[in-house]
């Protein structure tokens, strides 16, 4: 035992993690650093920078950013959000933006994707803030608080109703222009990176609500989660109540659907696992071999 | 146009250049580059290429001359014959995804209009375009294209046909000669957009111009260039391979009557390096690149490139 006890922690390895922790975000802030104006050329790297990508989860390394802009195209992104609710999702927005950021009207070409990198940066920088407001806002208490329950009593489904209706709040400040903004994301060349982006805020919200599932489920929860929230993103733009009340409503009646659909698909399997079994013993009592 | 004259110019010259090691003491005297053709005897240690060739440095400037002075009459029949139209799509994808010119009121007085530099676009191809596209699209009419060559006679046949434009003769369009590689007529940071659309491989020092580009673009200012590349899929590259070897030469000689230079044109296509090697270049001179930082066009065939020069912190 005594030996084990010694040996155990070297085999953890665990003074190393830290480590490799602050080696991720000391990569994060080079890659942020600004551009130098006329950087030396020994300091430039012949490759684009590129964000790290990592194509698993851990809990044991920094989360990645949100997105992968750079310091430029994030400061202009962010100036010609500010010019969304009067402009929309468009080249107009994205202009003004470059202006108010100091660049010329023809900087905007650092966006490849022009409007849809603008919906990109909203989609992204406002699940970013869900985030926020889940780790450091205290938004389950406030929800915990509403429905007069302790924080600890909210159940998971509880807390994704909560995220997705938060999320959707966010939106209200866009609501006149999202159409366009939809439209945009279900042109054929931006479908895949619209989904992504849609699968990246469903599992957010289930990891921030605290579900753990591993199985099957893991698939139908987001599955779930994303068409309650794409749909309720249609109602939302055709919702006159300043509260978004309908929509609020919308998400109910989806979240009971979901359930009734489940409770089925229970029955269902429920009901063919029952005919098969008959269906199997009557055979042996007729004498077939299985 | 002096067709006749500057090809028998580019046969001299390289009648001149194959002969010259047999026939040193022989001085040869060509009208446009007498001088060149004289002291490359003590250039000769630095060489670059020209084309599948080797040759100094010095030499490859009126080489390349030569070649566009050869080619520019019939500069535009032989480009939709060798790439059976696609330069125009190329071109239109080119200025509509650069969308000259600005559709806001301008804040300030530098905001007016952009000031676009179009190097190497002696006919005016993208020039033109660019100034059709701010008009017309963005209702812009102070946007203006500055077109410099190095080529005299491109020029030329760019001054020609913008006659027929509405720019001819107005402050929006301006025509200069000079090398990319050095332009000392024009300003630090006074240019918003700089292109440069199938001309930079001809170049003999295409960092030295990239370095140039940097200097001359405002803070912000874009640097875009369209170039021919390498094809991705190694079937099409094939097909494209053949095409260029074997017929575009042909093209060449039946329709310009100038088989070398149409080879020229092939060779220095198959030199120019890769999308990657080039952005690599671009981000060496000091500019950040949108994205990927080059688009691929026809499969790669040619390739459109960008770089942003970097605001200065505050």
């Amino acid at each position: 035992m005594a030996y084990l006890t010694r040996t155990l922690p070297k085999r953890v390895f665990t003074p190393s993690l830290p480590q490799s922790i602050r080696q991720t975000r000391a990569i994060t802030i080079t890659t942020l650093q600004p551009t130098p104006t006329r950087p030396t050329q020994t300091t430039r790297t012949s490759k684009p920078r590129q964000l790290p990508q990592r194509t698993y989860h851990s809990a044991l390394h920094a989360r990645l950013p949100d997105h992968s802009y750079t310091n430029s195209q994030t400061a202009i992104l962010t100036s010609a959000l500010a010019h969304v609710p009067a402009h929309g999702f468009t080249a107009t927005a994205l202009t003004l933006g470059a202006r108010d950021a100091g660049f010329l009207d023809v900087s905007v070409q650092l966006l490849p994707r022009a409007e849809f990198d603008l919906i990109l940066f909203w989609l992204a920088s406002r699940r970013g803030l869900l985030r926020g407001q889940v780790e450091e806002g205290g938004l389950f208490r406030r929800i915990a608080a509403e429905k007069g329950k302790d924080i600890h009593e909210l159940s998971v489904e509880e807390r994704v109703r909560g995220l997705i209706l938060e999320r959707l709040r966010m939106n209200a400040e866009v609501k006149g222009v999202w159409q366009d903004a939809l439209a945009q994301m279900s042109l054929l060349a931006n479908i895949p990176l619209s989904l992504t982006e849609l699968h990246a805020l469903a599992s957010d919200i289930l990891t921030l609500s605290g579900d753990d599932a591993v199985d099957a489920t893991w698939y139908t929860r987001r599955l779930a989660v994303s068409a309650i929230y794409a749909s309720a993103e249609v109602v939302m733009t055709r919702d006159p109540t300043p509260d978004l009340v309908e929509t609020e409503a919308f998400v109910e009646r989806r979240f009971e659907d979901r359930k009734v659909i489940a409770d089925k698909l229970i029955g269902i399997g429920q009901c063919a696992g029952f005919g098969w079994n008959t269906a199997i013993g009557l055979g042996r009592s007729w004498g077939l071999k299985i | 146009m002096s067709t006749m004259s500057t090809r028998s110019a580019w046969r001299a010259l390289h009648y001149s250049a194959k002969r010259r090691a047999f026939q040193p003491f022989t001085p040869y005297r060509c009208f446009s580059c007498a001088n060149r053709a004289q002291d490359q005897k003590t250039d000769n240690d630095r060489m670059t290429h020209f084309g599948f060739t080797n040759v100094p440095e010095s030499e490859k400037e009126s080489r390349v001359g030569a070649v566009f002075s050869s080619v520019a009459a019939s500069y535009d029949r032989m480009n939709d014959l060798m790439s059976l139209g696609i330069h125009r799509l190329w071109k239109d994808h080119f200025v509509r995804s650069l969308n000259p010119g600005s559709c806001l009121p301008a804040m300030t007085a530098d905001q007016r209009g952009w000031n676009i530099l179009d190097i190497a676009g002696g006919t005016g191809d993208i020039a033109f375009r660019m100034l059709d596209h701010a008009t017309n699209v963005n209702h812009d009419m102070e946007t203006r294209v500055t077109i410099s060559d190095i080529n005299a006679d491109m020029l030329a046949e760019g001054r020609k046909r913008s006659l027929d434009t509405p720019y001819y003769n107005t402050s929006r369009l301006d025509f200069v000669e000079a090398n990319a590689e050095h332009m000392p007529h024009i300003p630090d940071s006074s240019v918003d957009l700089y292109t440069v659309v199938f001309g930079i491989r001809n170049f003999t020092d295409k960092q030295a111009a990239l370095n140039e580009a940097y200097r001359v673009l405002k803070p912000g200012g874009v640097f875009a260039c369209m170039e021919f590349s390498k094809v991705d899929n190694p079937v099409l590259d094939g097909i494209y391979k053949r095409w260029n070897f074997s017929a575009i030469p042909l093209i060449g000689q039946v329709v310009a009557g100038d088989r070398d230079s149409y080879q020229y044109l092939v060779e220095s296509i198959e030199r120019f390096p890769s999308q990657e090697e080039f952005r690599g270049m671009i981000q060496k001179a000091g500019f950040m690149i949108p994205g990927q930082g080059f688009e691929n066009l026809t499969g790669g065939i040619a390739a459109i490139h960008k770089g942003i020069k970097p605001i200065a912190k505050a």
